[in-house]
């Protein structure tokens, strides 16, 4: 069994840095999603543990084993690419069986470890087909069968349901956890859909320019965030970022609108941060602040409300039968036990 | 104008070109190599043989069939170690980098080269007296270095393959640098994770997926060698004696040499044969792309 | 001690560095060899100098009686130059016409042009030799001209058809709904867009036309020699004068490695006529 131990890991491409001087650990069995904008270095994060990327600097052990010079074959794991990487001139029979083959796995091994491993992923029927005639659905469980068909110490997923449409995603991401839960290996599991990495993480290593900004339970991330990017980039819609100042006990912005009461001493230079979640919508005058609504939209399960004071402008989700006009004054009151509070120069949170 | 009529007026003077240029003597051939044409006499008619001529060329001409013969290994060994050769090459250069990438922009020198001319260059290096091969050998192994390569009919053989390998290998590695560009890079990546070692990658994975390229560089090699005529005239000229007359350089010799042009035009109507063949399957491969 | 995976990839790219020197050093010395040869004087040119005084000689020579070099010159930069001032408006209508519409037999059309590509030079150049010779085309510019389209055409008109492929058809639409008839759209929007490729493909006519020998042989004999074919004129009774040969082999090839430096992105697609890539 394996944990995965990331020291000081660095990448540079010239003066660029994909990774910055990371250090992770990563427990067995753990389920760790790496999750960021495009480009924050995700990808080569993984590749390095994979083996397809050499590190510029640091250190990477899987289990007991410093990995930093083997090949990706001697590293014991198992990949499923964004792209799923099939080999397209083999039917998916000998897709799956190959990491088997290839190490030199008895015969008589084979076929019923590559049933098994089909019949995870609910494949057997296509087992004579190519990958070319699949759906985008079945070649996602192709390439997951062929990590799962060995017991790597780890398994490396680069956005595996990306590719998929929304409807087939959600349905992959619960069998995708079913599947996790069954096989108990330490996964790495790299995303830029928070949703998938609520869902599946065990915890969440949230990047930014090369750099974990926090790891931590989806639920810690998500109402205890580090600092403003990670606040803002968790959640959707995002969470209301306010500008302004404390003065005696009221969080007042920039423009001289006073928000809400606030137990912290004076100081300027700050973030609010709320939750749209937390915002009630509530009839003018009986919440925190009155505001004009910018914009009601219904999604159907609830209504966002956009309100919008001096430049900035706040979401509040309400409950679905609730209505608003366009330019009609509406109140919202702010559940006080909610708060974030965030430096506005270094982002980072601030907490009494 | 409606575009109806205006799509085959546009292709209509390219047409004529084509028809005008390469169809009209592909059937004027034909139709000469049922004839005695001889060029010493004015113009046509002259006497009409049947097929003949390919009687001729079958049943009384040894030298016809050393051509083939000739003509058959050197397209062999040319295809053969172009394309390994090519395909050596191409793997190494393929990865990129600065020394891969100044090496691959050379490539395209010698390939632009007249095929004439790297005969010239080949006679030259191969001079017993001052060329650069026996020096070559003059010092790493003595013993060849005085050797005639190009008065022995099976050394002068090689020289030519030596020398069309060497013209055509920049080519074949373009193309095949290409073909490896466009397999995608996770299948490869997804084999070594698998637990491939790089031979296996290689064997398993790339070349498998890199057949339809191979295809067409073997066939496309395989016609411009069976069609060799440039190299050869400058290099050997067809000798010593007949061992190293390619078909082209036959019908040359017969048709202007020896004026019968209807007897030429019958093998050179003979070497049409095999092309068809592989253009059928060159276009083949061309239109199951789209 | 065994080696770990990065070290055994490591010398084995260190091997590869070496084999991929050995190559290029394979590539460059025949031509380096006859480059170096156009420089030496008629004794060293015989004595496998690597180091020798350079002279310029051997260029001016080529030029003076009786091997008068610029006439072959002449005659290939003519020859070259038409076939291609030919070939391609002719290709490029129909490479436009085959790229955005279909015909009837348009298949069959192009394979067809694909296939003369295809056929061998000698069955091509017999009739051409006869009607010539019946109507005194024979060691005419303006014959092997002809004769080089046969060549030519079909790369031109695959290598444009090409890259027309490659141009979005929307502007051409949005132009076309803006009122353009269909002449207008290929002259103001088509062929600025396609210059590029149109340029590639008449730089590589233009290399085949002055490459080519077997028709400049056949055909010419005198006047319409070029130059090619003008290599023959330094096999002297006494053997090759081999610092001529390769003076007159640099003004063969110098010119076309620049053409070919310029052209080397598109080289690969224009070879094998869209069967790659
Ligand atoms: N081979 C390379 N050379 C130079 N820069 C690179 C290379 N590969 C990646 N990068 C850069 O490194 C940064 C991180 O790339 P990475 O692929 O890890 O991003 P990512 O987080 O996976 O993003 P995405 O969500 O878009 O996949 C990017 O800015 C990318 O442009
Ligand atoms: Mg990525």
């Amino acid at each position: 069994m394996a944990k995965v131990v990331l020291t000081n890991l660095t990448k540079r491409w010239g003066d660029f840095v994909g990774v910055d001087n990371q250090s992770l650990e990563i427990h067995d069995k753990e389920f760790l999603v790496l999750l960021g904008p495009s480009g924050c270095g995700k990808t080569t994060t993984m590749r390095m543990i994979a083996g397809l990327e050499d590190p510029t600097a640091g250190e990477i052990r899987i289990g007991d084993r410093v990995v930093n010079d083997a090949l990706p074959k001697d590293r014991d794991i198992a990949m499923v690419f964004q792209n799923y990487g099939l080999y397209p001139h083999m039917t998916i029979y000998d897709n799956i069986a190959y990491p088997l083959k290839v190490r030199g796995t008895p015969k008589p091994e084979i076929e019923p470890r590559v049933q098994k491993a089909a019949e995870q992923v609910e494949l057997t029927e296509f087992l004579h087909r190519k990958p070319k005639a699949l759906s985008g659905g079945q070649r996602q469980r192709v390439a997951l069968a062929r990590a799962i068909v060995r017991h790597p110490q780890v398994f490396l997923m680069d956005e595996p349901l990306s590719n998929l449409d929304a409807k087939l995603r959600v349905s992959m991401r619960a069998e995708l956890k079913h599947l996790s839960h069954m096989l108990q290996v330490t996964t790495v599991y790299v995303t830029h859909d928070q949703i998938e990495a609520m869902t599946l993480a065990d915890r969440v290593a949230v990047m930014k320019n090369g750099r974990i900004q926090q790891l931590g339970t989806p639920d810690e991330i998500y109402n205890d965030p580090a600092n403003l990017f990670v606040a803002g980039f968790i959640g959707s819609p995002a969470m209301n970022l306010i500008e302004g100042r404390i003065e005696n006990g009221v969080f007042v912005t920039q423009g001289g609108f006073a928000v809400t009461k606030v137990e912290a001493p004076n100081r300027s230079g700050l973030v609010l941060g709320v939750r749209p979640e937390d915002l009630t919508i509530v009839e003018p005058g009986t919440g925190d602040f009155d505001v004009p609504v910018y914009a009601f939209e219904n999604t159907g399960e609830s209504v966002q409300i956009t309100g919008q004071f001096n430049r900035q402008r706040v979401i509040a989700k309400g409950d679905r039968y609730l209505k608003r006009e366009i330019e009609e004054m509406t109140g919202m009151s702010v559940d006080q036990k909610h708060l974030y509070l965030f430096d506005q120069s270094s982002g980072e949170r601030i907490r009494n | 104008m409606r575009d109806r009529h205006l799509k085959y007026l546009l292709v209509l003077p390219a047409v004529i070109v084509v028809f005008a240029t390469a169809i009209w003597p592909l059937v004027e051939s034909l139709r000469l190599s049922f004839y005695e044409g001889r060029l010493s006499r004015p113009a046509f008619p002259q006497s009409f043989l049947g097929v003949e001529n390919y009687t001729w060329a079958f049943l009384e001409e040894p030298a016809f069939w050393n051509s083939v013969w000739v003509t058959a290994t050197y397209t062999f060994w040319t295809v053969l170690l172009t394309t390994l050769l090519a395909l050596g090459l191409a793997l190494l250069l393929a990865p990129g980098g600065r020394l891969r990438v100044t090496v691959q922009s050379l490539l395209i020198i010698p390939f632009a080269m007249s095929p004439a001319l790297i005969g010239v260059s080949f006679r030259f290096m191969f001079n017993p007296e001052f060329g650069l091969f026996d020096a070559f050998f003059g010092i790493v192994f003595p013993p060849l270095a005085t050797i005639s390569w190009l008065s022995d009919p099976t050394l002068a053989f090689w020289v030519c393959i030596m020398a069309d390998v060497w013209g055509w290998i920049p080519f074949l590695t373009l193309v095949l640098i290409g073909g490896l560009a466009s397999i995608p890079r996770d299948t490869i990546e997804a084999a070594q994770v698998d637990g491939a070692s790089g031979w296996r990658v290689l064997k398993d994975v790339t070349l498998p997926q890199l057949v339809p390229v191979l295809a067409v560089v073997l066939i496309l090699k395989a016609i411009f060698s069976l069609k060799t005529f440039d190299q050869v005239y400058m290099l050997t000229n067809g000798g010593p004696g007949t061992a190293t007359q390619t078909l082209s350089h036959y019908v040359y010799f017969n048709g202007l040499k020896y004026s019968q042009i209807g007897y030429s035009a019958a093998v050179a109507w003979l070497m049409v044969i095999p092309m068809i063949f592989l253009t059928y399957a060159y276009a083949k491969f061309v239109f199951q792309k789209k | 001690m065994a080696l770990t995976g990065k070290q055994k990839k490591q010398s084995w790219n260190a091997l590869q560095i070496v084999l991929i020197l050995i190559a290029a050093f394979i590539m460059l010395v025949p031509i380096v060899w006859i480059a170096m040869a156009a420089f030496k004087t008629h004794v060293d040119v015989y004595q496998l100098k690597l180091f020798f005084a350079p002279t310029l000689e051997n260029f001016k020579t080529v030029f003076q009686a009786p091997y008068h070099l610029e006439q072959k010159l002449f005659n290939s930069t003519i020859v070259a130059f038409v076939t291609v001032v030919l070939a391609i408006p002719i290709a490029t209508c129909a490479a436009y016409s085959f790229s955005r519409f279909t015909l009837r037999g348009q298949t069959v059309l192009l394979v067809m042009i694909l296939a003369t590509q295809f056929v061998p030079a000698v069955v091509i150049v017999l009739p051409f030799f006869v009607m010539f010779r019946d109507i005194g085309l024979l060691d005419t510019r303006l014959g092997l001209i002809l004769v080089n389209l046969s060549i030519v055409m079909p790369f031109a008109i695959w290598m444009i058809k090409g890259f027309i492929d490659g141009i979005p058809m929307d502007t051409e639409e949005a132009a076309l709904v803006d009122g353009s008839t269909r002449m207008q759209v290929i002259r103001n929007i088509v062929l600025p867009m396609a210059a590029p490729g149109i340029v590639t493909a008449a730089i590589f006519c233009f290399i085949i036309g002055w490459n080519e020998f077997l028709f400049a042989l056949i055909l010419t004999s005198k006047d319409a020699v070029t130059l090619p074919i003008g290599l023959a004129l330094f096999k002297a009774e006494e053997g090759d004068l081999w610092n001529l040969l390769a003076a007159a082999g640099i003004i063969i090839m110098v010119p076309m490695f620049v053409l070919a430096l310029i052209i080397q992105k598109h080289f690969v697609q224009g070879m094998t006529m869209g069967a790659v890539r």
